[in-house]
Order: C-alpha cells, then sequence, then structure tokens
C-alpha cells in the first residue's frame, strides 16, 4: 500500500481556489497548521507562503500578529481560524496584522470551517483590508464573533 | 489480480462502427483478485456484459462505484447477476450529505426511468459509505478517496499481495494548479495512484478540448501524461474516452501520447489508451520508478 499522505481533497480544492483569488485568504488544516495562503495574503504579509512554509499556530501567530486595537496580542484562542476550526462555525473579527517590514495593517477576518462527511478538515480565512480612512474594523479589535 | 476492461467511453454509450475497436460502453472494470473475489469497478453499461460472462450460480461480488453520474451506473439495471436471488451484491460509494447511497442510486432505479425499484430485485443487495479507513474484501486492502470531479467523487485504490490497481476515471487534477510543479501531496489522487502496478486513469480530452471542457471534471492528455509520470505508476491505461472521438481520433491521440511519453523517457509499453475487452495481470514495479523521466 502507498504511503505517500495526501491532503484531503476539500482542503486541495480550497488551495486552487485561493490560488486564484485577489482577496488575502489563509488554509490551516483540522490541527490549526497554517497550510497555505495565497499571493494577495503574501503581499499583505510581506512574504510569501513559499518562504513561509506550513506553520504551526504558534509561529504565524508570533510573525504576524494579530493586534487588537490596543496594541495587544489577541489571543490565539480567540482568532476567526482557530474558532472555525476548532468549533465548526464561522467567526468574524477586525484586527492588525503586522507585516515583515514592521508595519501594521487593518483588517477585518471572516473564517469558515471546512466540513466533510468526514469531519472538520480545516478552515479558511479571508481577510479584507481596510481602507486607512476611517474605515477600519467594526469591532474594532474585538474577539471573533 | 486479474482485470478487464468491460467499459472504456465515458459520458455516453457511443456504439457503432466508428467506435468499434475501442468499445462503446460506458465506465466499467473487471478485478478477479488473487483469492477469486470479483469486484466491478463502476456500473456503466459495460457491466452488463461483465454480468453475462458470469456463470449462473450462486455468486458474491462487490461494485466499487467512483460516483454516481449516469454513465457510471447507468448497467446496474442490465447486470443479469442482479436478477438471481443466488446473487449477494455490496455496493460501495461515496457518502453524500444529501441522502444514503442507497437513495441515491434508487433515484435511478425507480419509476419512471426504471421498470423496476431497488426493493424488487431479486438479489441480496446491500449499499454500503466507503469508511474514510482503508478496509478488506477477499484477499484486497481498498482504500477509497475523494478526487477532483463534479460531486462527491472516489478514485480507488486495489492492493492484492504485491500487485496493485488504481483506479480514477474521472478526474481533473490540474483545474486551477500547475501538476508539474504541485507538491505531490496537493495533488488529488496521487497517493492512490503512488507507485501503482497498473492506474487507469481519466484522459478524455485531447489537449486542444481541454480549454473548452474547463472544470468538468476530466484530465486533457498533458494533465493525464503528467499524473502518470509523477506518480511513477508501472502501467498506464488511459480511459473515459470522449464519445465524441471515433477510433481513428483515439488512434491519433494515442500516437500523440505515446510519442509525448517516449519523448519524455517513458517506456513504451507503459502507456496505452484503453480498449474494451483487454485484460491485464498487474505486476509489481519491476524497474524504478519514472521519477526520473523529464516534463512532458
Amino acid at each position: 500500500m502507498s504511503s505517500v499522505s495526501q491532503r484531503p481533497l476539500e482542503l486541495i480544492l480550497a488551495r486552487n481556489l485561493m490560488s486564484a483569488l485577489s482577496t488575502p485568504a489563509f488554509l490551516v488544516d483540522e490541527g490549526g497548521l497554517l497550510v497555505f495562503y495565497n499571493e494577495a495574503a503574501g503581499m499583505l504579509l510581506g512574504k510569501r507562503f513559499e518562504e513561509v512554509g506550513t506553520v504551526g499556530p504558534d509561529e504565524w501567530g508570533s510573525m504576524f500578529g494579530p493586534f487588537d486595537g490596543s496594541g495587544e496580542p489577541i489571543p490565539y484562542d480567540e482568532l476567526p481560524l482557530v474558532v472555525a476550526v476548532r468549533n465548526g462555525r464561522p467567526a468574524h473579527a477586525g484586527f492588525e496584522i503586522r507585516s515583515t517590514d514592521g508595519a501594521r495593517h487593518t483588517v477585518e477576518a471572516s473564517a469558515f470551517p471546512i466540513l466533510t462527511a468526514h469531519g472538520t478538515r480545516g478552515a479558511i480565512a479571508v481577510f479584507w483590508p481596510c481602507a486607512q480612512d476611517g474605515a477600519g474594523p467594526s469591532s474594532n479589535g474585538a474577539a471573533a464573533r | 489480480m486479474k482485470v478487464k476492461l468491460w467499459g472504456t467511453r465515458g459520458s455516453v454509450p457511443s456504439p457503432g462502427p466508428e467506435t468499434i475497436r475501442y468499445g462503446g460502453n460506458t465506465s466499467c472494470v473487471g478485478v478477479t483478485l488473487s483469492d477469486g473475489s470479483l469486484l466491478a469497478l463502476d456500473a456503466g453499461t459495460g457491466i452488463r456484459n461483465l454480468g453475462l460472462s458470469l456463470p449462473d450460480e450462486p455468486t458474491r461480488l462487490h461494485i466499487l462505484l467512483t460516483h454516481l453520474h449516469l454513465d457510471h451506473i447507468q448497467g446496474l439495471v442490465f447486470f443479469a447477476p442482479a436478477f438471481r436471488p443466488q446473487t449477494e451484491i455490496v455496493i460501495w460509494g461515496p457518502a453524500s450529505p444529501e441522502a444514503s447511497l442507497r437513495d441515491r442510486i434508487a433515484r435511478y432505479i425507480s419509476a419512471p426511468l426504471s421498470p423496476v425499484e431497488v426493493r424488487e430485485l431479486p438479489c441480496d443487495v446491500s449499499f454500503r459509505h466507503t469508511p474514510e479507513a482503508e478496509w478488506e474484501i477477499g484477499s484486497a486492502r481498498i482504500r477509497a478517496a475523494s478526487v477532483a470531479h463534479r460531486g462527491p467523487t472516489l478514485g480507488y485504490r486495489i492492493d492484492d499481495g504485491d500487485s496493485s490497481l488504481a483506479y480514477i476515471p474521472d478526474h481533473e487534477p490540474a483545474l486551477g494548479a500547475d501538476i508539474e510543479t504541485l507538491e505531490e501531496d496537493w495533488i488529488s489522487g496521487f497517493a492512490l495512484a503512488r507507485d501503482a502496478s497498473l492506474l487507469i486513469h481519466d484522459g478524455q480530452y485531447a489537449d486542444p478540448e481541454y480549454p473548452d471542457h474547463l472544470g468538468w471534471g476530466h484530465s486533457s492528455l498533458s494533465h493525464a501524461l503528467a499524473f502518470a509520470r509523477r506518480t511513477g505508476a508501472e502501467r498506464t491505461v488511459l480511459f473515459h474516452h470522449d464519445p465524441l472521438n471515433s477510433d481513428e481520433q483515439l488512434d491519433r491521440l494515442g500516437e500523440e501520447a505515446r510519442e509525448r511519453w517516449l519523448a519524455s523517457g517513458g517506456a513504451a509499453e507503459r502507456l496505452e489508451l484503453g480498449v474494451e475487452g483487454a485484460e491485464y495481470e498487474p505486476r509489481p514495479q519491476s524497474s524504478p520508478p519514472t521519477a526520473a523521466v523529464r516534463a512532458i
């Protein structure tokens, strides 16, 4: 029997779709590992996914934040992606992230779980960068809701 | 393990003088395991002749459906063993959140599409969703995995002793992705086909035909060749021929496939187009995988 590991098809198709989007999008597997983000997300973060590779939640949290409105790191458990993959429900929040050049970007993030016949396979989060004209995140740094 | 192609056509049966060599029946592959257990991979119209080939005696067999498009189940109500009380049939297929496998198949085996209902079949028939983990049938270990096609669709891998068969008849592994550069674990169906003794894979479209069928769930020739090369299958049979392609057109497609396969460093005897009635005895890998073959 072949021993090659295989990503679930739902993650494969999600990655293919995300690759074609101009909206920053992130993909985690069922264990919360960040397994992909697209070029638009790479531009926002200042680093392409190929440079980062698959990283665990502690790493991507420390690399990019996120931070609430007062600059404090948002607890991992409260991030939309984590809520989506752990609780199996959609989640939304507004917060700041830090790119590799130190710049901070205000974003709105929506995440939803990838549910299959065999359970939750992961989650997708789409980031919507907020314009710097006062149209900041609606919750001003609130945790996922 | 012995393998016989009973139907190689995709989409819709296409009988006639122009398809007589490659065949006009839709997808069905018969497998006889080393312990004598019988499997049918898909139940397109090819399963009718498979059924007629079986002796009229108590039989237990398993039908492994990749999905429920009509070209993969149309032969069920013309499968002679299903009308014998002494036959036991286990039908495996993909789960769906919408309805059970039995209920979804019953939409076809019911009025007004069929003169008989599932409950009227004289045989002992049961329906099972394929498990996530591998399972055993007779002397084989079976694995099913979702693959890129429209709707819930599976590919299968059957390991019997040292030989293995991968069956992925409806597959678009390069949809939205570059199959030449994608990491192996991100290629749909890769683990099923990896180093298989025999890979039966979608080869429906010539490259010029593919752009008009993007997202229809099938492979172009380039995608099929790349998938075969990257998975390192010992032998590849291109399958699910487009119903619009005559024998002459398939001859040309096969010739192009062989030329490109050879040009990439592949061995000629390791690639062919599926022909109805063709038989195989998959053997274990006899030489290093074709991972070193150049991009096609």
